[in-house]
């Protein structure tokens, strides 16, 4: 479905990665493990065509996204959905900040009079928003504000907020590294529920033993490549590559 | 004059307490002209506000030192630049202004958009990056961006708009040189303002009047920041 072909990125002249390669399915979870400052941050980036690549080409269904028109372009930028390490919230309420994706996408006539309606009647909550909340276990607090919330409830309705408009890829980075068990437990489970919706999944993270527990495939970023790409337990059991298997017993120390 | 029409209506709004009596009419020009002047402003700073917070370009830096100078700018060159340009060999000549609320309010106008693009600019940079990208990534337009952060940035807009307001409502020096501190023959304010009457009766040793008009002056000045601080609050507490 999401597919980046031979992308190459820089950050100010500094190659990130050269002619990496991944595609995502329908319903799969695959996971991106590599060590901090590797480049998983802008491997997401450009999978959500937010980033524009140096090189090579990131499709969707086949179609060359950098090679279209902005509206079109825009369209599939719109099948995405991505999570970010910090949860990002805006300044508003829990609703408000999980409704963000479904209000954007309407017309301008419509916001405006959803914004003139829910002024004179505030309460009023999107089914979709009720049922992504519901995902993360955080129905209580709808119409709390986010300031209100701690650190982990805050990234749940991060993930609540990318899932609502229900998109065909979700790009998780790093979405539990600061959580504590508990909350990395309700994400592990809304990621499941998100590959049995169909939802094309990626993970980015350091924590091996997540991408064992989440993840379908995995990949392995090491230096500027993936080294290793492939089923999560052929890559964890039988490594084929060598920097991989440093990486994965925890002998390769960056 | 262009804003005179305007300013009718106002008056027949309000009617007769802002008319009768030479202290409410004073009050009236001060609000009336600070108000209009920071309005303006405001929709003239927020906007290159946001040009200048989402763009890199080149002489950027140079439009921001501009900017920070023009904080600083004494506002009785600025009167005295305005009153040339207003002048009747001056380019707005035509529009015979000197000595009128309108002149009062482009000189204010000057004055007070600096501050506002100023502080508007430093809280829009300050609105955290991974806001902006979020609303990028979910699927927003580079306006829907914009406007995240302008949501964003409120409260420190908010505080530029407060700050303007503050400048032009207590400056002196420019509406006394482009308004000339008129009234009428029965004593009602045309272009005094409670700063220039300040300073007016104070030089006439009618310190009462000058002391009178100094508390209203700063009670004005203390309502508008209690409005804006009660609003700021609810912004961090909730």
């Amino acid at each position: 479905m999401l597919r980046a072909t031979d992308v190459s990125q820089s950050y100010r002249d500094e190659s990130v990665f050269r002619e990496l390669s991944i595609g995502i399915d329908a319903g799969e979870v695959v996971a991106v493990i590599g060590p901090s400052g590797v480049g998983k941050t802008t491997l997401l980036r450009t999978l959500a065509l937010s980033l524009e690549p140096d090189g090579g080409a990131v499709t969707f269904d086949g179609a060359d996204a950098w090679t279209l028109e902005e509206a079109e372009r825009l369209s599939l930028r719109r099948r995405v959905g991505m999570v970010f390490q910090e949860a990002s919230l805006f300044d508003a309420s829990v609703a408000r900040n999980v409704e963000y994706g479904l209000r954007i996408r309407r017309s301008w006539s419509e916001r405006l009079r959803e914004g003139l309606r829910s002024t004179v009647r505030p309460d009023g909550t999107n089914e979709a928003v009720r049922e992504s909340l519901d995902v993360v276990g955080l129905t209580d607090k709808t119409n709390q504000h986010v300031a209100s919330l701690s650190g982990g409830e805050a990234q749940r309705v991060s993930f609540a907020r990318a899932l609502a408009y229900d998109p065909d890829v979700l790009l998780l980075d790093e979405p539990t590294s600061d959580l504590d068990p508990r909350n990395t437990a309700v994400i592990e489970e809304a990621i499941a529920e998100a590959r049995d919706r169909g939802i094309g999944v990626v993970v980015a993270t350091h924590d091996m033993h997540q991408a064992e527990r989440v993840a379908d495939r995995a990949a392995v970023l090491l230096g500027d490549s993936i080294t290793e790409i492939g089923p999560t337990e052929e890559i964890f059991e039988h490594p084929s590559n060598e920097r991989t298997r440093k990486f994965i017993s925890g002998e390769l120390v960056y | 004059m262009p804003l005179e029409p305007l300013t009718e209506l106002l008056l027949a709004v309000f009617d007769s307490p802002f008319r009768e009596g030479y202290v409410p009419s004073i009050i009236y020009v001060s609000l009336y002209v600070s108000l209009t002047a920071v309005t303006l402003s405001t929709l003239f700073s927020v906007p290159v506000a946001v040009v200048l917070g989402f763009n890199d370009f080149f002489g950027k830096r140079f439009v921001k030192s501009v900017i920070n100078t023009g904080m600083g700018f004494p506002s009785v060159v600025v009167g005295l630049v305005v009153l040339f340009a207003v002048s009747n060999q001056g380019p707005l000549g035509s529009l015979e202004l000197v000595f009128t609320r309108e002149a009062m309010i482009i000189s204010q106008f000057v004055l007070a958009t600096p501050p506002i693009t100023a502080i508007s600019l430093a809280a829009i940079t300050g609105v955290d990056e991974n806001v902006r990208g979020a609303a990028h990534v979910l699927g927003g337009t580079r306006l829907d961006v914009a406007l995240v952060v302008l949501k964003e940035a409120r409260y420190g807009i908010a505080t530029a708009i407060l700050a303007g307001f503050g400048r032009a409502i207590s400056e002196v020096g420019s509406v006394l040189i482009v308004g000339g501190n008129i009234t009428g023959s029965d004593g009602i304010s045309k272009t005094r303002t409670l700063t220039t009457a300040i300073q007016l009766e104070a030089r006439q040793g009618r310190y009462e009047t000058a002391m009178v008009l100094g508390a209203i002056l700063v009670v004005l000045v203390l309502a508008v920041n209690a409005v804006v601080v009660r609003f700021g609050d609810r912004g961090v507490q909730r």
